[in-house]
């Protein structure tokens, strides 16, 4: 128990001893954690609001009306009925025209100029959502066949398609980012390490020659270095999950674009740092064998 | 208890600091390494505790054969045998009693032995009542005691000394010499390189001549230079 208690004493006492050393490590681990979760975070807002962008209806055809100019009374149904069966198809459903007024009156709010309008001006519609974005041109051009009823067909497909190609490449961007300063966030520690074994590479020789066996050397500066990777970490996690909140009370505003990460992306980050933390002390015992290859 | 046997060591560069040395040393012997700089003291000090692999050649320390004792086994050997060096070795920021205890602490003694072993390995070297200073609260024979006390608290069967007095004045030479007699007298092997002539001559041991890597001379009695007849 002794042993145990000693060597806690000799990692506590040396971190006091070597402030400006674990101040060095702390802030070389927080600023790599912080910027590896902050392009994280980028590419999971990115991909979120992609999703977002690639739900709900993707096609709205807009019909003509029903029981005069030569449509047929029951048009809309029949049109529906079909366009139900198509593969493209994941789910389709029908707004007449009152439910229309009050979709418009919703929209424009406020607007009583427009809000002015005669309701029956305003078509019946087919919203349609697809199985796949990919399909919205074939569907589009099945119901540009339907001239009889159909007024006009209007997609966002092509607009969701540009972004979705958009957002995945900045999405590769903020992963091979956060992959990049990970790299220099071990770098960065493993230096530091070794900052830390030079300058104490007196204590590490006499150690050696009064006999210490080479984990008792060794363990102490483990200890150092989970401490100081746990400060690091724990204070770059605070940080990016304040700014992470921050930036979601300021995007709330905005209705195109969602800020809010979810916790599981969250708990995400607490294991990424426990790797970080693990690769963190699996340098430090690299460094060791160097050392103890060095001193001999 | 040391035996060396036709121990050659080259180091890189092919300089040859060991050249076909055999040497016995029997339990409780004091013995000088003498020699110029550069002679090879210091490398059979070095080989004594496996700092260095020998070239060729087998050394034995304690009836062990320590050329193929695996390397995890070497802070063993360093237990059995407490060394002094020239530049004392102290830790700067440690008190003395620290500096004597990190000896014992190192090697998982509780505590309880540890504070009572200390303070009689203390009063043996002359330094009662100083655990709490520092070493550059102290004068250079005073850190070679602490440095001595840190040797010897551990009780080893054998003591390395590589220029014990090299930094010391000859009165506080002859201060430290006092205490290693000492030590010997209680039965511990003391092995120590130096340069010194009026010690060797004044201890009346055993003195082992290197020149240039080779034993040049071995007499159970000796002086530093050759006795001219």
């Amino acid at each position: 128990m002794s042993r145990v208690f000693f060597l806690i004493r000799e990692a506590l006492v040396n971190l006091r001893r070597n402030l400006l050393v674990v101040a060095g490590a702390i802030l070389a681990v927080f600023i790599s954690l912080s910027l590896a979760f902050g392009a994280l975070i980028v590419s999971e807002v990115l991909r979120i609001n992609t999703l977002a962008w690639q739900e709900g209806v993707h096609v709205i055809s807009f019909l003509k009306d029903a029981g005069s100019n030569g449509v047929p009374a029951d048009a809309h149904e029949v049109l529906l009925t079909e366009v139900l069966t198509w593969d493209e198809v994941e789910r389709a459903f029908y707004v007449d025209k009152a439910a229309a007024w009050v979709e418009f009156q919703e929209i424009f709010q406020g607007q009583d100029e427009l809000l002015a309008i005669d309701p029956s001006v305003l078509p019946a519609s087919i919203r349609i959502e697809l199985v796949a974005i990919e399909l919205h041109s074939s569907v589009k051009f099945k119901l540009d066949q339907q001239q009889q009823v159909v007024l006009r067909v209007q997609t966002a497909a092509e607009e969701i398609e540009q972004l979705q190609s958009l957002s995945q490449a900045l999405n590769v961007l903020g992963i091979g980012m956060a992959v990049v300063l990970g790299l220099s966030a071990i770098v960065l520690i493993a230096n530091t390490i070794r900052l830390a074994i030079y300058a104490r590479r007196d204590e590490v020789e006499i150690m050696k020659l009064v006999g210490a066996s080479n984990w008792y050397i060794r363990i102490p500066f483990l200890l150092e270095g989970l401490i100081e990777g746990v400060a690091g970490a724990a204070l770059a996690v605070f940080v990016v999950w304040l700014g992470a909140t921050q930036l979601a009370r300021a995007g709330e505003g905005f209705a195109l674009f969602r800020f809010d990460v979810g916790t599981d992306f969250f708990f995400q980050w607490v294991s990424s740092s426990a790797k970080q933390l693990l690769l963190w002390e699996h340098r430090v015992t690299t460094a060791q064998m160097l050392l103890r290859r060095s001193v001999g | 208890m040391i035996r060396l046997e036709n121990v050659t060591k080259v180091y890189e560069g092919g300089i040859i600091a060991a050249n076909n040395v055999t040497l016995d040393i029997q339990k409780g012997e004091f013995v000088f390494l003498v020699g110029e700089s550069g002679s090879g003291k210091s490398t059979i000090i070095r080989l004594l505790l496996r700092d260095e692999p020998v070239t060729r050649g087998k050394v034995w320390v304690a009836g062990k054969d320590i050329t193929t004792l695996p390397k995890w086994k070497i802070p063993f050997l360093r237990r059995s045998v407490g060394t002094v060096f020239q530049d004392y070795k102290l830790l700067p920021n440690r008190t003395v009693g620290e500096n004597v205890a990190f000896a014992l602490e190192v090697l998982g003694r509780p505590r309880s032995v540890i504070g009572p072993q200390v303070e009689q390995v203390l009063d043996l070297v002359g330094l009662s009542g100083m655990e709490s200073r520092y070493p550059r609260q102290l004068s250079g024979g005073e850190q070679q005691r602490v440095s001595v006390a840190r040797a010897f608290v551990n009780r080893p069967p054998i003591m390395l000394c590589d220029e014990p007095t090299g930094n010391l004045d000859p009165k506080t030479s002859v201060g430290i010499m006092k205490l290693l007699d000492r030590i010997n007298r209680t039965g511990t092997t003391i092995i120590m390189a130096t340069h010194d002539h009026a010690i060797v001559d004044a201890m009346q041991r055993r003195v082992v001549a290197l020149d240039n890597g080779r034993v040049v001379r071995d007499e159970p009695r000796g002086r530093y230079e050759e006795e001219e007849e």
